[in-house]
């Protein structure tokens, strides 16, 4: 059975975790479109082609994409993984390793795109691996979410749990 | 966020006038994304089909519609985990608490994925009709439940509900 204290937040988390999703799947329809996942691709993107008459891109044309992205980006990360820990029993070791991966790829994919601009062209692969790990990283992280407060099968038992009493704010089990 | 958890009179005493603040925004943020969509032309179907309309050659729709999506789930999101979350300790009828979050996650999902009906199928009838009464019931949804929270918030805390 899942926990009465997380029960409550069904609702607002499972249409937070819905949502999630969708701005997963039309970012990746927007980097495939817009960038494309070859390195090729994401140089032409970013340093302009004669082929289709593309211009390099403008330091104020990055930041007019990474500028909002700094914000959302992360509050996405830390209100998932907020979430995670206080709903699933995950420890405490995978749960960093795989927050860790998360915020590298989340770092790495808005900053790439100024390295590739203006310092190193060859770092656009770098571009394609940050963005895959973000998205398979955050797919994990929902369904982990999505695990936790799905109530479980019939006579199916509850892998970890939450720590503390009613009293207590529940914690991810160490 | 402890009255989230932790809900008492003297933690929810505190927490009103922050949460009272945060709900005026979200207020003002769903307003003003009215008054957004109203100033594009996107709340007429004319003006939706004119927005939406894809360049030659793009067969999954026009970027401007996956950026909208893009940027409207995050904003969707966000609100219904936030408005949804703060019904939870509002002295509010489990029913009617899930209701005002079930009946605004379905409105907003079909204001946001109504458009692919003309992608998928182009002069699919009724699809920005569609799309604009989904958005006014979401933004109507939304609206009640910020103002369902600010009458009730920490006026009467429970600790559980079930």
């Amino acid at each position: 059975m899942v926990d009465p204290r997380v029960a409550r937040f069904t609702a607002p988390v499972a249409a937070f975790a819905t949502m999630v999703a969708l701005v997963m799947a039309t970012g990746a329809v927007l980097f495939a479109r817009k960038i494309g996942f070859d390195g090729g691709q994401v140089r032409a993107f970013y340093l302009g082609a004669e082929a289709g008459f593309a211009e390099p891109r403008s330091l104020a044309g990055l930041l007019e994409v990474a500028v909002p992205h700094l914000l959302a980006v992360p509050l996405l990360i830390f209100v998932t993984l907020h979430l995670v820990a206080f709903a699933s029993g995950m420890r405490r070791r995978p749960f960093a390793l795989l927050a860790g991966i998360t915020w590298g790829c989340a770092g790495a994919g808005i900053l790439a795109g100024f390295a590739i601009r203006f310092a190193w062209p060859w770092l656009a692969p770098l571009k394609v691996a940050a963005f895959v790990g973000l998205q398979a990283t955050m797919l994990a992280w929902l369904l982990l979410l999505v695990a936790a407060i799905l109530p479980p099968a019939r006579g199916a038992s509850r892998s970890g749990g939450l720590t503390g009493s009613e009293a207590a704010p529940p914690r991810a089990a160490r | 966020m402890r009255f989230l958890v932790q809900p008492n009179p003297a933690v929810m005493d505190r927490a009103r006038p922050p949460v009272r603040a945060f709900l005026g925004f979200a207020a003002l943020l769903l307003v003003g994304w009215v008054a957004s969509r109203a100033a594009h032309g996107a709340l007429t179907p004319d003006g939706l089909a004119r927005i939406l309309e894809p360049s030659p050659g793009e067969r999954f729709g026009p970027l401007a519609l996956w950026e909208e999506v893009h940027q409207g789930a995050f904003l969707y999101g966000f609100l219904l985990l936030t408005l949804g979350s703060l019904l939870v300790v509002c002295p509010v009828a489990p029913g009617l608490r899930n209701g005002l979050v079930g009946a605004a996650t379905v409105a907003a999902l079909v204001d946001l994925l109504a458009p692919f009906l003309h992608v998928v199928r182009p002069g699919f009838p009724g699809w920005a009709l569609l799309r604009i009464g989904a958005f006014g019931v979401a933004t109507a949804v939304l609206l009640a439940t910020v103002a369902v929270a600010w009458a009730t918030f920490g006026r009467e805390p429970r600790r559980t509900d079930g």
